[in-house]
């Protein structure tokens, strides 16, 4: 591990401004209170993802899969088989594991270039909503009600809007440990390598399979238990919601606005579009039908322009030019060049 | 002992035979130079070695066995490693995060990052540690083709035209990295244009054309060789 990951665990920015952040159940009011819950389960979910698509540069579209799997065969073992759901919740990992692990086995196997990972990925996805609805068992297309969370631990409720929002702040800071741990570890030079140029990272030694599918099955299982908590948050388990692959593509449209591979792009990401989608709504849901997805188009399709590689990265550019400047600022007397 | 025999190797692309019944062997410790006219199939016969490309037919055996259909991230843990004549770069990576993977292939993590940084600095890549790719003219990505190579630790390493674009004068430091890493016990097969270097470095000379072996020999005999002065030399006078 590189010492960079320390630092971070280490700084005392990064703990205070999660302090902070846990304080929010007791100032914030319940509307803005659920805004904040939503966007830390997009941090968590962008952050998951960001491990194959960002760091990895394999663009799955197959996540709302494991978002699926999380919600709905953890609630769907709980409301019919009575089965615990923190147990359901370890379960449903397993099973999107196996099936990351089954999908990154594919890939190689058929030396999918980037463009058919995503379209075979998007198929899984399809795929997946299908059977959902498709099956009494999994509550079908009318979804699954969960039983109202009274805040027993043991059942897997976490009670008011304060506890669930504990446990997303959890997931969130966990996704971004995760990711600064890849980033530091072996694995994370690897799939850089890989991202970057497949045969080139072979003739250095990288493990293509190995390292594809070690990165998917994290992300798949961590994706998961995600899933298994906002089905938890939302109560109804609504597959056309959790199980389709329009979630994968706002998972994917944040990792990218944030900045793709980056720790805490993804986060930045969430935390831009999150509660501009909420309170654009909010604001002009009720006028015109439709506006409100309109400006966020705009603002999204503004922000990508303006920063192609996102926005993380184009602020950390800015920020070390700006301290570059600030220092030959300072250097300036001591070059006394006459005439300048 | 021979660290490397090739058996019969050929290797056909639809109805053109780029390697075409190759035997050669190479000694351990030996510094092996390869020439031979453009498109001759040295670069193929690189990637056949390497298993980056599968034989029609024939054998590679490395430190005795058959290596054939073994991935090439395997061969790199048992020590061969190549590097490419078009020099492969990662976009996003700056030199140090490359070589510190290339070293990662027996090194622990911490330990790979202090590696990679002496590799730099032997290849003469100092000081460029944080470049990427786009800030890197093309003789540093070819002295970054060496670096990754050695970083790996290599018990055989093919090199592909490294230095082919470097004036004699820049072909010192990879030359002298070579060298030393022989000197380490470390055998090399090299396949080169720039003249003065291989006849320098090489120990013996396998000459290819159209596919085919046409000679074997020490750099001396080589320039001597009838055949060779037809098919290589001719042509470079020519050109
Ligand atoms: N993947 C491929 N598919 C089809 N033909 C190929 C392929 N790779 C190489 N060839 C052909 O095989 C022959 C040998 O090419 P190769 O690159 O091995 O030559 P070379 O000796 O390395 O040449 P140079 O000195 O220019 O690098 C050439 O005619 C080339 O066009
Ligand atoms: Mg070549």
């Amino acid at each position: 591990m590189k010492s960079e990951f320390f630092t971070v665990l280490r700084s005392p920015v990064f703990w205070g401004a999660i302090i902070l952040l846990a304080l929010g159940p007791f100032v914030l009011p319940s509307y803005y209170l659920h805004i904040a819950t939503l966007t830390l389960i997009y941090i968590a979910l962008a952050s998951s993802w960001n491990i194959v698509g960002g760091i990895g540069g394999q663009i799955s579209l197959a996540h709302s899969l494991f978002v699926g799997t999380g919600a709905v065969l953890s609630s769907a073992l709980l409301l019919k088989l009575g089965i615990n759901m923190w147990l359901g919740m370890v379960i449903a990992a397993l099973v999107s594991g196996l099936m990351g692990a089954i999908i990154s086995f594919i890939d190689f196997r058929f030396r999918l270039g980037h463009l058919s990972f995503a379209l075979i990925t998007l198929a899984f996805a399809e795929m997946g909503e299908i059977i959902v609805i498709g099956t009494e068992a999994l509550g079908g297309a009318s979804g699954l009600f969960l039983p109202k969370d009274k805040g027993d631990l043991l059942a897997f409720q976490f009670g008011s809007g304060a506890g669930i929002f504990w446990v997303m702040l959890t997931l969130a800071v966990g996704a971004i440990l995760i990711n600064l741990a890849v980033l530091n570890l072996p694995l994370g030079f690897y799939l850089r390598t890989i991202r970057d140029n497949e045969a080139a990272a072979q003739a250095i030694g990288v493990n293509i399979l190995r390292n594809k599918t070690i990165a998917m099955v994290i992300s798949a299982m961590f994706t998961s238990v995600i899933g298994t908590a906002y089905a938890r948050y939302l109560t109804f388990v609504d597959p056309y919601q959790l199980a389709s692959p329009v979630l994968t593509v706002e998972i994917v449209l944040i990792a990218t606005v944030g900045g793709l591979g980056k720790a805490f792009g993804p986060a930045l990401g969430a935390v831009l579009l999150i509660p501009l989608g909420e309170i654009l709504r909010g604001k002009l849901g009720g006028s015109l039908p439709g506006l409100h997805y309109f400006v966020y188009g705009a603002v999204v399709i503004a922000v990508i322009l303006a920063t192609p590689r996102g926005l993380l990265p184009a602020l950390q550019s800015r920020l070390a030019s700006w301290r570059g400047s600030a220092k030959s600022e300072a250097k300036k007397p001591s070059i006394a060049a006459p005439g300048a | 002992m021979a660290i490397l025999q090739i058996a019969g190797l050929t290797k056909c692309f639809g109805g053109l035979t780029a390697v075409n019944d190759v035997s050669f062997s190479v000694e351990e410790g030996e510094i092996l130079g390869i020439i031979g006219p453009n498109g001759a199939g040295k670069t193929t016969l690189f990637s056949l070695i390497s298993s980056f490309l599968k034989p029609t037919s024939g054998d590679v055996i490395y430190l005795g066995e058959s290596i054939v259909g073994v991935p090439p991230h395997v061969l790199v843990q048992r020590g061969l490693v190549r590097s490419f004549q078009i020099v492969q770069t990662f976009a996003d990576m700056d030199v140090l995060d490359v070589v510190t993977t290339a070293a990662l292939s027996r090194r622990p993590m911490l330990e790979a990052e202090d590696y990679a940084g002496d590799v730099i600095r032997r290849v003469g890549l100092g000081g460029k540690e944080r470049l990427t790719p786009t800030s890197l003219s093309l003789q540093d990505k070819k002295l970054l083709e060496v670096a990754k190579c050695v970083a790996t630790e290599p018990r055989l390493i093919l090199l592909d035209e490294v230095m082919a674009g470097l004036t004699l004068a820049e072909t010192e430091a990879p030359l002298a990295v070579i060298r030393e890493l022989n000197r380490q016990g470390v055998t090399v097969v090299m396949v080169e244009h720039v003249m003065p270097v291989i006849m320098r470095a090489a120990t013996r000379i396998v000459v290819i054309n159209f596919g085919e072996k046409i000679a074997e020999d020490t750099p001396a005999t080589i320039v001597e060789d009838q055949r060779v002065i037809d098919a290589y030399f001719g042509e470079l006078v020519d050109a």
